[in-house]
């Protein structure tokens, strides 16, 4: 009587087999394994693509699904990225200050290699004692546990109580705000422990590897489009079934859900939960391929730029999430990085370095006004798909509910 | 017979306004009712109570035969205790189809790990099936809710309220916007559902409460005015002040 779960779900299919074969062609080739077609510098490029469309897919469960606009979404993603930094600079910072001080006539101490680690780590912001949150940097196992708790325990606190409260809407999105923002400001001081404004770096370099970056580049990207395949399989299942239900539920009216018997907040706070895990793993992926985090990463405007690109790509639809973030954040990174050739009107050149973000913020106007089903709509300019002609109305009375226009099949 | 549901004395203000005021009513276990009154009488603020939209500022709502008082409870528990509600307006989830508006409805743990895991097994879609033959959308449960036509809407919506399984179902205004059959098809849905359990029906059409067959509650500000079968209370003098005079 009910089909398959992939017969339901045909995107999942397609896209693990695009991702699968973008993969294998960019593993032929990259410079450490294949015909050297492209750099080791585009190689992270597109790794970093990938971890930035698993976020999107956190957003798309929480934004398009649930109907919750999080505006703090980058704040989880950049809490990941600190989270493995931690581990990788105080590794690599341990390598380095063994080797030099093994040629010291006396074999220092574990004190005095710590110590040495510390001054090297905090000198940048004249201190060299290791704080707290450090205690676990040198366990890789703790540090990648800690990817997945330190944002999900910082969405369920913060979850449990704006959800409680019934915060919705556009003010829940200010909180959100509120919070990256906090965040933000918090990590750019010097004292917090994480070299303030400085960040982590060199993050690039993996501790005990002597491979060369044009190799650990292609190790990440497969990490990426594995955790990229993965999520989107967990994603897809997840709102496939009764649970999906709910959720679009509560997008298009909350009450309702409620009048049946479902505790709408503890289902927000799960799907909030689970998504900031999911954006934690996404920004663990993501900065080592960067190769530095400080807390600029996470300024509010970068949480917005996460709902920009699930709105050109069509909320709502986990593949339109991929691919919103994948287009827009390399177009954007072709505009921003110079390679686009300026354009001379005689009495006025456009330089895009400066011009993308007036064009971004069009495109946005104008898919939300035109095409609010986003670049995944014209997946169903190809399979015509069925809906019922509610003359572009609100699926339901909440903020967040899809417009019929927004609405599959 | 058994008391269902016992609300006492209970007063709602809104700004000072008085909504609800000093109401007291009862219901039995298997017993249709139907609820009047002019605009403003209270008949949807005493829903919102009795729902846990409303806090009242006093009185007491007593619910099922332990006299579990209902202040204080949830939206989402008083519903899973046994409360069903269907609102004025039909509110189904349009962007999913019927099948899944029954399905999410249906009488299953509420919890998102038990709806996580759940997938719906034999007894359940016939369970779904049984309901939307009995609502006569057997032929559309693929078919997207917001395709419907109104007194579709408003069937899907009564179904979903008997895939609860409530012991009381609260329907408001259920017939409003219907044509002549499907106001027929609505009548026997109802009277069929209170062999079993509670109905209350708000409505203001006297004709279909006429057609229902059941005792009758009037409201009048916020209290009640007169209770009994339809032709008792339409005789009441004071009913007919209300309604026709001043």
């Amino acid at each position: 009587m009910r089909e398959s779960f992939v017969a339901r779900n045909p995107s999942v299919l397609v896209v693990l087999a695009a991702l699968a074969v973008f993969t294998i062609l960019v593993t032929l080739a990259s410079e450490a394994l294949g015909a050297g077609l492209i750099s080791t510098s585009l190689v992270k490029t597109l790794g970093k693509t990938l971890s930035l469309a698993l976020v999107a897919i956190a957003m798309d469960l929480v934004w398009g699904y649930c109907g919750i606009l999080s505006l703090g979404h980058f704040a989880f993603f950049g809490l990941g990225g600190y989270m493995i930094g931690m581990w990788l600079m105080y590794e690599r910072t341990r390598d380095i200050v063994v080797a030099s001080l093994a040629e010291a006539p006396i074999p220092p101490t574990e004190a005095e290699i710590a110590a040495a680690i510390g001054n090297q780590i905090f000198g940048v912001v004249g201190s060299s004692e290791f704080p707290a949150i450090w205690a676990f940097a040198d366990s890789l196992a703790l540090q990648l546990a800690l990817v997945v708790l330190v944002p999900g325990a910082l969405a369920l606190v913060f979850g449990w109580l704006a959800f409680r409260s019934r915060v919705t809407g556009v003010y829940l999105s200010i909180l959100t705000q509120a919070m990256t923002l906090a965040l933000a400001l918090y990590l750019f001081q010097n004292d917090s422990g994480l070299r303030g404004n400085n960040g982590l770096s060199g993050l690039q370099n993996l501790p005990g590897v002597t491979a060369p970056q044009s190799l650990v580049s292609l190790w990440f990207l497969w990490a990426s489009a594995l955790a990229l395949g993965l999520g989107y399989l967990a994603a897809a299942w997840m709102v496939s079934g009764k649970f999906g239900s709910v959720l679009r539920g509560i997008r298009d009216n909350e009450a309702r859900v409620r009048f049946l018997g479902y505790q709408v907040e503890r289902y927000k706070l799960a799907v909030f939960t689970f998504t900031a895990c999911l954006a934690g793993i996404a920004g663990a992926l993501y900065y080592p391929q960067a190769g530095i985090i400080n807390p600029a990463e996470i300024a509010p405007i970068a949480s917005i730029y996460l709902a920009v690109w699930v709105a050109i790509g069509g909320r709502g639809r986990l593949y339109g999430a991929v691919i919103g973030a994948a287009f827009v954040s390399l177009v954007s990174s072709w505009f921003t990085g110079g390679q686009a050739p300026d354009v001379n009107l005689g009495f006025y050149t456009v330089k895009w370095v400066d011009w993308w973000l007036i064009v971004l913020g069009l495109a946005f106007v104008l898919v939300t006004l035109f095409a609010p089903k986003g670049i995944g709509g014209l997946v169903d300019l190809w399979t015509e798909r069925r809906r019922p002609e509610r003359h572009g109305a609100d699926l339901g009375p909440d903020p967040g509910a899809l417009r019929e226009k927004e609405a599959v099949q | 017979m058994s008391t269902l549901l016992e609300v006492s004395g209970v007063t709602v203000s809104f700004d000072g306004f008085r909504a609800i005021n000093n109401l007291s009513f009862q219901i039995g276990a298997a017993e249709l009712r139907a609820i009047i009154g002019p605009n403003g009488a209270g008949k949807t603020t005493f829903m919102d109570i009795v729902t846990g939209k409303t806090r009242p500022d006093a009185g007491q709502i007593l619910w099922g035969g332990r006299n579990r008082s209902l202040l204080g409870l949830s939206e989402a528990e008083i519903a899973r205790a046994g409360i069903g509600r269907k609102f004025q307006k039909p509110t189904v989830f349009e962007d999913q189809s019927v099948r899944d508006n029954l399905l999410m409805a249906l009488r299953n743990p509420r919890g998102p790990l038990a709806v996580l895991f759940y997938r719906p097994g034999r007894a359940d879609l016939e369970k779904v099936a049984s309901i939307a033959a009995e609502i006569g959308l057997a032929d559309a449960l693929p078919r997207k809710a917001g395709e419907l036509s109104h007194g579709q809407k408003q069937w899907l919506e009564i179904g979903m309220l008997l895939a609860q399984e409530p012991r009381l179902l609260l329907v408001d205004e259920p017939a409003a916007g219907m044509t002549p059959a499907e106001r027929e098809h609505t009548t026997g849905i109802l009277v069929e559902a209170a062999k079993t359990r509670a109905v209350v029906v708000v409505e203001h059409d006297m004709e279909f409460v006429r057609r229902l067959n059941c005792r009758v509650t009037v409201l009048h500000e916020g209290a009640v005015l007169a209770e009994g079968s339809l032709d008792h209370v339409t005789s009441n003098q004071a009913v007919i002040d209300v309604y026709l005079g001043r």
